[in-house]
């Protein structure tokens, strides 16, 4: 159905409204976690947006207690799964137990089942106890022995990736890696914030607890409004543009780029970019998208998308610098 | 009478048969013979001697069949050796001739005799067989020069002119005539070159003018009056990107809105119009990309908007255009 400007208006004021609760959300969060600023805006649009977030950084900045106090913020069950060689699928989802009392098979669900997951190192676990992550957030179900079970909504994955440490890990296939909506790499604290990291640690009784400010239902009633959030066909374009210079560069005049290239965003990669940047639309609290938040969140969203070229690692180009070019060549709206 | 005419034949026939073997004896015979083209010479003089061999031709058809000829030194006794001709071979019916050619000189007055020269010859008659053919021995007179000693000494004569002739320096003077030819032909070219016309060059539309053009021909579509006004202000933005690119290198068509308003802060000029570029920046976002209707007043205010932006950044005429454009003094 064609959105008149009346709807766009009244769209925009209910979700000005219903937005609201961003800010709240951003605040309470801002009492434990200092900086990061940037994480916590891309866990919400992941929320937001039905995605899962695969984040990069080196161990300690606070990628654990976000999600913690994300999950107490919104009132949500948090489980956290450390990724090791020896893990089994059945650590992760869950197993059948002999229960002796009764005489009979039980189920016991794996910590698979709560609402903020924190896959913490993933590339440690084996692929298949990869994979068993993996289709659980595809599919947002769990099947253990012939019980199947749906996982609980909200459900938000953040996986995170250590990038310094390579050895003895098992790399995420590309195919896996799509499934995560966003890449988000993050990186140290100012100084500023640092110090304020060491007050906070050194006085922890000074900060307050993490209150929950909304309930699960209410990111229910938030996604379906993200949904709603309007994009201009000239956004869509763009979003299309974007990805199409991923996989024909030379089209943009980015002749130079298609060596470094050896595959480009997949029609997942454009889904994404519109849902994410819907979410970031309903976060700046507007009813409509505009090209800022397609660039905004465009490098989250495709860095690891991008597949690069022997000859772009031998000449240390990124897939950040591939997408930089790529932006600054393909017109904006 | 029969009788003895019978007899007769009969003798012929035996001689023919008689003979016959001794001709194909005589055809499968190999010869080495040497002979000089004289046999004197005055001192210094030079003789040809040629070795020649006869070999049937079917020889050459064994496997194992090799002929070879001696290979004489520089100096024999008496003899100089000065040169050797390549082995040279002719065909004659069944027999097959190889020649040897060596020029030959002496610087000893007497007669002496060229020594005899071997011809080794492999494989003639089985694989293992070795023969050796011996030329004779071939006399020469080498003579001194007679002297009168009854005239009186000459003395020695003076160096001489060779006398001048043309051809020896034709060389020299067909290079000096190509290059006086090849100095004529470029003269020739460079003065009848045609001039290069000077290039008329034609008033370049500057940034400025083409945006005032581009906004003076949407104001004539009468687009927002139309009631396309996403149109009008994807236009509107547009003209004015490709001005900002163009006039002041800001790759403003390839930069969100926000993007632009912060990278035009280097641009004095530009920043001081900052306010009014975010407030129309903002409506034609709106415009399109929130379906926004904005009123008759907001497309006529952002058009003004536009108009102004582009005035207080209108780059200041070239002193050389300035003065062209003038009208000139009477």
């Amino acid at each position: 159905m064609e959105n008149t400007s009346s709807d766009i208006r009244q769209l925009n004021e209910k979700i000005h409204q219903a937005s609201a609760f961003v800010d709240l959300l951003s605040m309470e969060l801002g009492k434990v976690i200092v900086g990061q600023k940037y994480m916590v805006e891309r866990l919400l649009i992941g929320l937001l947006a039905q995605g899962h977030v695969l984040l990069e950084g080196v161990p300690g900045l606070a990628k654990t207690l976000s999600i913690k106090s994300l999950s107490s913020a919104i009132n949500a069950k948090f489980s956290r799964i450390q990724f090791t060689p020896d893990l089994l699928p059945a650590d992760v989802v869950g197993t059948m137990i002999y229960n002796q009392q009764k005489n009979e098979f039980v189920v016991r669900r794996g910590p698979i089942f709560a609402n903020f997951i924190l896959a913490d190192e993933i590339n440690r676990a084996p692929a298949k106890v990869q994979s068993a992550l993996l289709e659980a957030m595809q599919e947002r179900q769990i099947t253990i022995g012939d019980s199947t079970f749906k996982l609980d909504d909200p459900f938000l994955v953040l996986a995170t990736q250590n990038p310094i440490e390579q050895e003895g890990t098992y790399t995420l296939p590309e195919a896996q890696v799509d499934r995560f909506m966003l890449k988000v790499v993050i990186g140290y604290p100012t100084r500023e914030e640092e110090r304020h990291i060491i007050r906070q640690n050194l006085n922890p009784e000074a900060s307050s607890p993490i209150r929950p400010i909304i309930q699960p239902s209410d990111i229910i009633e938030a996604r379906k409004l993200v949904r709603e959030v309007y994009m201009d066909e000239k956004i869509e374009k763009y979003i299309i543009d974007i990805v199409f210079a991923t996989r024909n560069p030379e089209e943009y005049k980015l002749q130079k780029l298609k060596p470094l290239i050896s595959y480009g965003g997949s029609p997942r990669a454009s889904i994404n970019l519109a849902l994410a940047a819907k979410a970031y639309a309903f976060m700046k609290r507007r009813g409509y998208v505009i090209p800022e938040d397609v660039r905004s969140i465009c490098f989250d969203v495709m860095r690891h998308r991008v597949g690069l070229t022997y000859e772009a690692e031998a000449e240390n180009v990124t897939s950040e610098n591939i997408l930089s070019e790529i932006l600054n060549a393909v017109e904006v709206p | 009478m029969y009788k003895q005419q019978v007899i007769r034949r009969i003798f012929l026939c035996f001689f023919i048969v008689l003979l016959l073997p001794i001709s194909l004896l005589a055809q499968q015979k190999i010869e080495a013979v040497a002979g000089a083209d004289t046999t004197s010479i005055r001192i210094g003089e030079q003789v040809k001697v040629q070795l020649r061999a006869t070999i049937p031709a079917a020889q050459f058809n064994k496997p194992a069949f090799r002929i070879l000829f001696p290979v004489l030194s520089d100096s024999l006794e008496h003899f100089e050796v000065i040169a050797r001709s390549a082995v040279d071979t002719t065909t004659q019916q069944d027999l097959k001739i190889l020649r040897q050619t060596f020029t030959v000189t002496s610087f000893d007055s007497g007669h002496w005799e060229f020594p005899p020269m071997k011809v080794e010859v492999y494989g003639a008659t089985d694989a293992s067989s070795f023969d050796t053919l011996t030329t004779y021995p071939l006399g020469i007179d080498v003579n001194t020069v007679a002297v009168d000693t009854t005239k009186a000494f000459k003395p020695i004569k003076t160096v001489q002119t060779v006398p001048w002739n043309i051809w020896d320096y034709w060389m020299y003077i067909a290079g000096g005539a190509a290059v006086v030819l090849l100095a004529l032909g470029l003269w020739l070219y460079f003065r009848k070159r045609p001039k290069k016309v000077p290039e008329v060059k034609l008033p370049l539309v500057t940034p400025y003018d083409l945006a005032r053009q581009q906004l003076k021909a949407l104001k004539e579509e009468k687009l927002w009056q139309q009631g396309d006004i996403k149109q009008y202000y994807t236009r509107l933005t547009d003209i004015l990107r490709a001005y900002f690119e163009h006039q002041f290198g800001i790759a403003a068509l390839e930069q969100t809105s926000e993007e632009l308003l912060q990278n035009i802060k280097p641009v004095t000029k530009l920043n001081q119009q900052r306010d009014k570029l975010r407030a129309l920046l903002a409506i034609a976002d709106l415009a399109k990309f929130a379906k926004l209707q904005p009123t008759a007043d907001e497309h006529e205010d952002c058009m003004q908007k536009a108009e102004e932006i582009l005035e207080w950044t209108r780059p200041k005429e070239e002193p050389a255009n300035a003065s062209a454009n003038e009208k000139p003094a009477v």
